[in-house]
């Protein structure tokens, strides 16, 4: 264990804590929405181009 | 900057050191669950009448306000997203994306203030009328379903269209177009065809002891200097020319009328209904306008009728010398508004006096100018069983 508790231990640990929270919080959300809206974009896409307005029970 | 996103990089690549494997998931976990939790309420807060409102409090609340979906005995509603977004989460969430077209559309200046909306609302009216058809508006019957419907509940008139479009698993909005809307200003069902047939008209010739028929409501008068009015020419209707002068005619309509009354309107011939021009009372009983014939009785109904020669005034306009282009465009208008609802009866399936009753009983679903009526229904009345061969 000592090898681990070194001089940098306390700067990874903020820099951990940081990356963590910063993925949660802010870049898995947008990420998602950015996933979310380019799905509904492409089905929009694909509307307008190649499917027309979606069908019945489609 | 660099050294910065490298720093972070090594960070996010390798395994963590000080935060646990179970502290990592939970945190992802509950995230996980926040987010998309916002993320519905998000999405069902742009799904709501207020959300909607918010913009369109000038151009279309308005119009909704009061309409079956807004208000009625039972105080279910339906309101802006239950008909215009779909229920389907795909489609839901692509025509969500949609919209970003429109709030850009309006902050961009296409279409920001009402006068502009009202102008595209043709265009932007197609584009609902195309998805209600591609899915035989499925928005109408998460409600309205064609199963739940108990036919014995309707009105006689109700339940024959309505088991048809049942059979034929019919679009609600091939008829119910403008339930929840006003209809685009303009919106002509008849697809432009008296102007389309005025233009025709534009290259006829007029010469004297020559037929022509109107091909709209025409203005006849008393006098060659068209200064006294003496009624209206019906569409469809043929004259023929007796003088002529400068871009002036003088015609003469023959036809009947029923000796009853003042007598104002001409019709075709003995016995039938249809109508070829009304007078004004004046005229009517003005004998210098009017030479009286013959009277007959019509033995169905029992009123005299009397065959009259009508002389009049009007400006050589609006009339074409063959009246083929008529009855096609006519019978064009007849089958594209008339299909859209049902299979319309064959002409000669009613006689000429069944028409006007059959005719005005379904005007209320069509956008007809009066112009359009009149020529529609003449045209049936001149192709019914009275005119036809094959008689039922």
């Amino acid at each position: 264990m000592s090898s681990v508790t070194n001089n940098g231990d306390g700067e990874t640990r903020s820099r951990e804590w940081k990356a963590f929270l910063f993925i949660t919080v802010f870049l898995f959300p947008i990420l998602s929405v950015m996933f979310v809206g380019g799905y509904g974009f492409i089905i929009w896409m694909l509307q307008v181009f190649l499917l027309g307005p979606p069908g019945h029970g489609g | 900057m660099k050294s910065f996103l490298l720093k972070a990089w090594k960070t996010f690549a390798r395994p963590s050191v000080h935060i646990s494997l179970g502290v990592l998931t939970l945190g992802g976990f509950l995230a996980g669950i926040i987010f998309w939790g916002g993320f519905n309420t998000a999405l069902e807060a742009t799904n709501t009448e207020e959300f909607c409102v918010g913009c369109h409090a000038d151009n279309i609340a308005p119009e909704y306000a009061g309409t079956i979906h807004d208000k009625n005995r039972s105080g279910v509603r339906a309101t802006c997203p239950d008909c215009h977004v779909p229920h389907d989460w795909t489609s839901k969430i692509s025509r969500k994306i949609q919209a970003s077209k429109e709030v850009f559309a309006h902050f961009a200046g296409f279409i920001d203030t009402p006068e502009k909306f009202e102008e595209r609302r043709i265009t932007l009216a197609q584009h609902e009328w195309d998805r209600f058809s591609a899915n035989k508006s499925l928005e109408c019957r998460n409600c309205h379903d064609y199963d739940g419907m108990d036919f014995t509940k309707m009105s006689p008139t109700a339940r024959i269209q309505m088991k048809q479009a049942k059979e034929r698993d019919q679009s609600c909005l091939d008829c119910h177009k403008g339930i929840a809307h006003h209809l685009p200003e303009n919106m002509d069902s008849s697809g432009g065809m008296i102007s389309e047939l005025e233009q025709l008209a534009s290259n006829t010739k007029y010469e004297k002891d020559e037929n022509y028929t109107s091909v709209r409501h025409l203005p006849i008068y008393e006098d060659k200097a068209l200064s006294v009015e003496a009624g209206l020419l019906n569409p469809a209707s043929s004259v023929k020319v007796v003088a002529e002068s400068g871009d002036v005619m003088q015609v003469e309509i023959a036809g009947w009328r029923k000796d009853k009354g003042y007598g104002r309107v001409i019709q075709e011939d003995f016995g039938m209904n249809i109508a070829v021009a009304s007078l004004l009372k004046e005229s009517a009983q003005n004998d210098a306008v009017v030479d009286k014939f013959e009277i007959k009785e019509d033995d169905l109904t029992g009123l005299p009728w009397q065959r009259v020669n009508v002389k009049v005034w009007m400006k050589k306009d609006a009339m074409l010398a063959n009246v083929q282009p008529i009855w096609d465009k006519a019978k064009q208008s007849y089958q594209t508004n008339c299909s859209v609802c049902h299979t319309q009866p064959a002409e000669d399936h009613f006689d000429a006096n069944t028409w006007p009753g059959m005719f005005n009983g379904m005007m209320a679903f069509v956008n007809f100018d009066t112009d359009s009526k009149a020529l529609v229904l003449k045209y049936l009345q001149k192709h019914s069983s009275d005119f036809s061969d094959n008689k039922h």
